[in-house]
C-alpha cells in the first residue's frame, strides 16, 4: 500500500490555512511539503523540525532502529559538511541540532535564536536533500545504539517497558524497540539507511513545524527556497494490523533477587489516535490512573495502601492502535497487583461517576492551556494534530471537545477499550510465582 | 605566525561577533528588569513576579531554604519526608485535598527537594491561579501532622528510595558523592540514606516543619500573566497574616578539606554497560572568578559533541559512546565532573589516562578564541531558551534568590562568562583538574 502523491493538490500551491484566532498557519508548496509556522515573537528564538510521517513502525524485518539510526545519521553530515563541521557550526551558535524517531514518525529539529534561523533552515535542507550516510559515522552511531541497547537492560523499568511492548505486538509494527536491539543493530547497513531515506523521507510525506520568531511569509519564502526543488514520490504506509487480545492473562516472569522492589506493567491492545472513542478513553484512563496520587489506582494503592510511589495506566497516542499500559513499582506485589486488577475491573463494569467525569473534563480543559504554553509545547501539539489530522482548528476547539464528552460515552470506552482477563502482564523483581498469588493465569516461559 | 590576511579577518568577525552579541545580552538584561518585579511582606516572605502574558498560564512557586544541606547524620532526607507529608494535611484541607483541588482546575502540581531548597510549584490557566496561593499559604502555615497518616507516607518514601537503590548509575552517584565530599552535606543524598528514612518518626517531622516552615525562610515566585499589584495584593491576603522567623542557616561553604591525592570506588551491579564518573573538587561561587573560568573550562572539555572529550575519546580514539560533563557547583565548593560511557570495561584504564592527558592540555595551553566564543554564544542563547516556559523561568528566579541572594545573578552569569580569559581558563585547569584532587567511580558489572 502506498500514500499517494496527488498532482492537482498542487495546483492549490500556498493555499493558506489559518486557526482562527490563533498566529498558526498552514501552508504547502507544489511538491506537498507542508508548512506549519506558529508565529511566536517574545523571544528572539525559533524552534524549526522536518517531520517524515514514516517512523519505526517502517523499520525493515529483523532491522528494528533502521528509521532512528537514519535520522541520527542525518545530522551527522552531508555531500558537502562531515558530521563534526555540521556538530561545530551549529554548537558555536549556541544551538542544537538532533534527529530521533517513534514508531510513528522521523524528526529532524533545530533551535537557535532567531538571527540564526537561514543557518539552521540551510543546515535542514542540506540534511533532507544531501545525506552523506558516511561509514565513519555510521559506525559511530551503530556503536552508540548498541550501548542504548544494553543500558535498558541496565533499567528494571525500561526492560519491563520494551518487553510488555514485545508481548502485547507479537511480531507487529509496534512490538520492536524504536531504536533496535543487541540482534538488530548489527544488522543495519548503510545501505538500509540509503533505502530508508530514498524511499521514505518525500516532501508529500513530510512537514516542516516552525515555532517562535518567525515571520509565516518570509519562512514558507525561505523554505521554498531550499525545498522547493525537492521531488516526491509515492510512499509505501504501514500495513494497519490490529494485535490480538490475549485469550487470559498471560505473565512473564523475570526473577532478580538481587533487588528490592518489583516491577510490573500489564495492558493489552488499545485503540488509535484516530478512534472517534480516544476522548472519551482519555477522559477514562484520567479517572482511573491518570495521576499517582488522585485517581483510584493512585488512592488505593499510593494514599491508602502505602505500595508505591508511583502508580498509573494510560492508552498510547499512535497512528495505529496502540496498548494500553498499567504500571507500578512495589516491594509488595501482590497486594499492589490485587488492588490493580479490582479497581480495573470495577471500572469496566460499573464506570465512572459523573462526578469523576466533570472532574476529569476540568482537568483536560484547564491544563490545555499549560500544555502549549512553551515552544516545545506548541511545537509537539502541532506535531500531534498534523500527524493524525485532527485540524489546525484542534488546539481552538479541544476545549468544547472535552466539554461535549458524556458520562455514558465515557463508561461506553471502559466497556469498550479495557478487557479484564486479558492481559499480557511483565513481572520483574525478587519475587517467585508462588509470591504472586496469581489464579488461573499463564505463565510465559 | 598567522596570515595577516586572515588574522585581520577572524578579528573582525570575531569583533563583529562580540558587538552582535553584547547588544542580545543587552537586549535580554533589559527585557528582564522590564518583567521582573520585587517585594517584601512585613512578616520577611520575599516575592517575585515575572510578567509574561504571552500564555495565559500562571505558575506560582513557594521555596523553603531547607534541604539536605540543613540535615544531620542521622536525619538524612528528613526535608524530603516533610515534602511528602505537606501534601496530606491542614487544619482546613484533609489529605488528597491539595492534588484533587489542582486536578479539578486543571493544574499541574509537585513537590522537590534538592541540596539547598524545598520547593512546590501549581501551574494554572490564568482564571484560577489564586487556587495555588490559597494551597501554599495553608502548606506555609497550617500543616497537621496525625500519627495515623503518617506510616503510610512513610512507605511512600520507602519505595521511592527502593527505586534509587534499583537504579545502577544513581548508586554510582550516590557513593561517588559520599566519597567526594567528607565534610561539606553535599555527601548526603537527597532521599536520605536507607537506615535513616527507615528511622523517621512523625514527631521529626512536626519539629523540621516548625522549625523550618514559615515566611521568613521563604521564597513566593509567580511568572505568567499576572499583574504585579494584583500578585502583592493577594500575597498580602494570604499570606499577610503568617507569623515569619528567621531562620540560622549553617554555612558550611568552607567545610570541605583539601583533598591530598585521589581517590577511588568500585561499585558493581546487575549492569550490561559499565561507566565512569571522574570529578575533582571545584571553587564554589563566592570565588567568583575561579568559578566562571571552572564553568567555562567543564564547557570546553564535556559539553557537546564538539568539547574536547568527546572528539578524543568517541569521534577521534572511538573507545567511548558518550561523553558529557562540566563544572557541578550550585553554591558551596563542588565537582567538576566527567561522566564517559566506555565502550568495553577493559577501556577502562586507557580512557582514564586520556581524559587526565586533555585535562592536563588545557592546563598547560590557552584554550583558543572560538572555543571561549562558543561558551558564550551557548550561555547568551541558553538565557533566551530557559525564558520561554514561564515555569522553568519561576524555577530560575527561586533558584537565584535563594542560592545566591538575588535574582539579578540570572543577567551577571553570562557577564561573568564574557569575562573569563583563556588564561584564566589554563589556570583553574592547571590548579583543580590533578591527580591529587581527582574522585574516580567507576560502575561494573557483578559478574566480572
Amino acid at each position: 500500500m502506498t500514500r499517494p502523491f496527488c498532482l492537482l493538490a498542487f495546483a492549490f500551491c500556498l493555499l493558506p490555512w489559518q486557526a482562527h484566532g490563533l498566529p498558526l498557519y498552514r501552508d504547502s508548496l507544489p511538491n506537498g511539503l507542508i508548512i506549519l509556522t506558529y508565529e511566536d515573537h517574545r523571544l528572539p528564538t525559533a524552534l524549526v523540525s522536518l517531520v517524515c510521517r514514516s517512523g519505526a513502525a517502517c523499520d525493515p524485518e529483523a532491522k528494528a532502529g533502521t528509521a532512528a539510526m537514519a535520522a541520527e545519521l542525518l545530522t551527522r553530515g552531508t555531500a558537502t559538511m562531515s558530521g563534526d563541521s555540521v556538530t561545530s557550526l551549529v554548537e558555536f551558535l549556541g544551538g542544537s541540532f538532533h534527529g530521533s524517531a517513534t514508531g510513528d514518525f522521523m524528526e529532524l529539529g533545530t533551535q537557535v535564536l532567531s538571527k540564526d534561523m537561514p543557518t539552521a533552515l540551510d543546515l535542514l535542507a542540506d540534511a533532507t536533500l544531501h545525506p552523506a550516510f558516511a561509514p565513519k559515522e555510521l559506525e559511530l552511531a551503530r556503536s552508540r545504539f548498541l550501548s542504548g541497547a544494553q543500558r535498558i537492560k541496565d533499567s528494571p523499568q525500561q526492560q519491563v517497558d520494551q518487553e510488555f511492548i514485545r508481548l502485547v505486538y507479537q511480531g507487529l509494527p509496534y512490538g520492536h524497540p524504536n531504536y533496535g536491539d543487541t540482534l538488530s543493530i548489527p544488522l543495519i547497513r548503510r545501505e538500509d539507511l540509503v533505502s530508508f531515506h530514498s524511499t521514505y523521507v518525500k516532501p508529500n510525506n513530510s512537514f516542516i513545524v516552525a515555532v517562535g520568531d518567525a515571520n509565516r511569509a518570509d519562512l514558507v519564502a525561505a523554505i521554498q527556497s531550499r525545498f522547493g526543488a525537492w521531488g516526491p514520490s509515492p510512499v509505501p504506509v504501514p500495513q494497519s494490523l490490529t494485535p490480538a487480545y490475549p485469550d487470559r492473562i498471560k505473565v512473564k516472569l523475570i526473577t532478580h533477587t538481587d533487588m528490592n522492589q518489583t516491577y510490573v506493567e500489564f495492558g493489552h491492545p488499545g485503540i488509535t489516535a484516530r478512534d472517534s472513542d480516544m476522548l472519551a478513553t482519555r477522559l477514562m484512563s484520567y479517572i482511573l490512573g491518570g495521576s499517582p496520587m488522585s485517581s483510584r489506582l493512585g488512592i488505593t494503592v499510593r494514599e491508602e495502601g502505602g505500595l508505591a510511589y508511583d502508580v498509573r495506566c494510560w492508552f498510547d497516542r499512535n497512528a495505529l492502535p496502540g496498548a494500553y499500559h498499567a504500571t507500578v513499582q512495589t516491594a509488595k506485589p501482590r497486594e499492589a497487583i490485587e488492588k490493580m486488577l479490582r479497581d480495573i475491573r470495577v471500572m469496566h463494569d460499573s464506570g465512572a461517576t459523573r462526578a469523576e467525569v466533570e472532574k476529569a473534563r476540568n482537568f483536560y480543559t484547564g491544563s490545555f492551556p499549560l500544555t502549549y504554553s512553551s515552544s516545545d509545547g506548541k511545537k509537539s501539539q502541532v506535531i500531534t494534530d498534523e500527524l493524525f489530522g485532527y485540524g489546525l482548528d484542534w488546539l481552538e476547539k479541544f476545549p468544547d471537545r472535552v466539554r461535549a464528552v458524556t458520562l455514558e460515552q465515557v463508561n461506553a470506552a471502559a466497556r469498550d477499550h479495557i478487557s479484564p482477563g486479558h492481559y499480557i502482564m511483565v513481572i520483574l523483581g525478587p519475587v517467585t510465582k508462588d509470591d504472586l498469588g496469581l489464579q488461573g493465569v499463564e505463565w510465559i516461559e | 605566525m598567522p596570515n595577516p590576511r586572515t588574522f585581520h579577518l577572524s578579528c573582525l568577525v570575531s569583533l563583529v561577533l562580540l558587538a552582535a552579541q553584547s547588544v542580545l545580552a543587552a537586549d535580554a538584561a533589559a527585557d528582564l528588569e522590564s518583567r521582573v518585579s520585587e517585594f517584601a511582606l512585613k512578616n520577611g516572605l520575599e516575592v517575585l513576579v515575572y510578567a509574561d502574558s504571552s500564555a495565559p498560564v500562571v505558575s506560582t512557586n513557594v521555596y523553603y531554604k531547607v534541604g539536605s544541606y540543613d540535615e544531620a547524620l542521622g536525619r538524612t532526607g528528613l526535608s524530603h519526608m516533610l515534602e511528602h507529608m505537606t501534601f496530606k494535611h491542614t487544619d482546613i484541607y484533609k489529605p488528597g485535598d491539595f492534588d484533587r483541588i489542582v486536578d479539578s482546575a486543571g493544574g499541574n502540581n509537585n513537590g522537590f527537594t534538592s541540596t539547598y531548597y524545598t520547593g512546590y510549584y501549581e501551574d494554572f490557566a490564568r482564571d484560577r491561579w489564586e487556587l495555588a496561593l490559597r494551597i501554599e499559604a495553608a502548606r506555609m502555615g497550617r500543616c497537621i501532622f496525625p500519627d495515623s497518616e503518617f506510616e503510610s507516607e512513610h512507605q511512600v518514601v520507602s519505595e521511592e528510595r527502593r527505586l534509587q537503590d534499583n537504579r545502577p548509575m544513581s548508586e554510582l552517584w550516590e557513593q561517588f558523592d559520599a566519597v567526594a565530599f567528607l565534610a561539606n552535606p553535599q555527601r548526603n543524598p537527597t532521599i536520605g540514606w536507607p537506615d535513616d528514612v527507615r528511622r523517621y518518626t512523625v514527631q521529626a517531622v512536626r519539629d523540621w516543619y516548625a522549625q523550618r516552615y514559615n515566611p521568613a525562610n521563604a521564597v513566593l515566585v509567580v511568572a505568567g500573566d499576572v499583574r504585579p499589584a494584583d500578585v502583592r495584593a493577594k500575597a498580602e491576603k494570604y499570606f499577610g497574616k503568617l507569623k515569619g522567623t528567621p531562620v540560622a542557616r549553617t554555612d558550611c561553604y568552607g567545610s570541605e578539606p583539601k583533598q591530598h591525592g585521589e581517590r577511588r570506588i568500585t561499585v558493581r551491579k546487575r549492569v550490561r554497560v559499565p561507566q565512569v564518573l571522574v570529578g575533582f573538587h571545584s571553587p564554589g561561587i563566592r570565588d567568583t572568578a575561579e568559578f566562571f573560568a571552572a564553568e567555562v573550562a567543564g564547557s570546553i572539555a564535556g559539553s557537546g559533541r564538539s568539547s574536547r572529550l568527546y572528539r578524543k575519546l568517541v569521534t577521534e580514539l572511538q573507545i567511548a559512546t558518550s561523553v558529557w560533563g562540566g563544572n557541578s557547583v550550585d553554591r558551596d565548593p563542588g565537582m567538576f565532573q566527567i561522566g564517559v560511557t566506555p565502550k568495553a570495561e577493559s577501556l577502562i584504564p586507557h580512557i582514564e589516562q586520556v581524559v587526565q592527558a586533555e585535562l592536563d592540555r588545557l592546563g598547560a595551553e590557552p584554550v583558543t578564541e572560538r572555543e571561549l566564543q562558543q561558551v558564550r554564544n551557548q550561555v547568551l542563547a541558553g538565557e533566551y531558551f530557559q525564558r520561554d516556559d514561564v515555569s522553568d523561568m519561576a524555577y530560575l528566579l527561586a533558584r537565584c534568590k535563594i542560592l545566591y541572594g538575588d535574582w539579578r545573578t540570572i543577567e551577571a552569569y553570562p557577564a561573568g562568562i564574557q569575562r573569563v580569559t583563556a588564561e584564566q581558563v589554563r589556570d583553574f585547569c592547571r590548579a583543580y583538574l590533578n591527580p591529587d584532587n581527582r574522585i574516580t567511580g567507576i560502575l561494573l558489572s557483578e559478574t566480572k
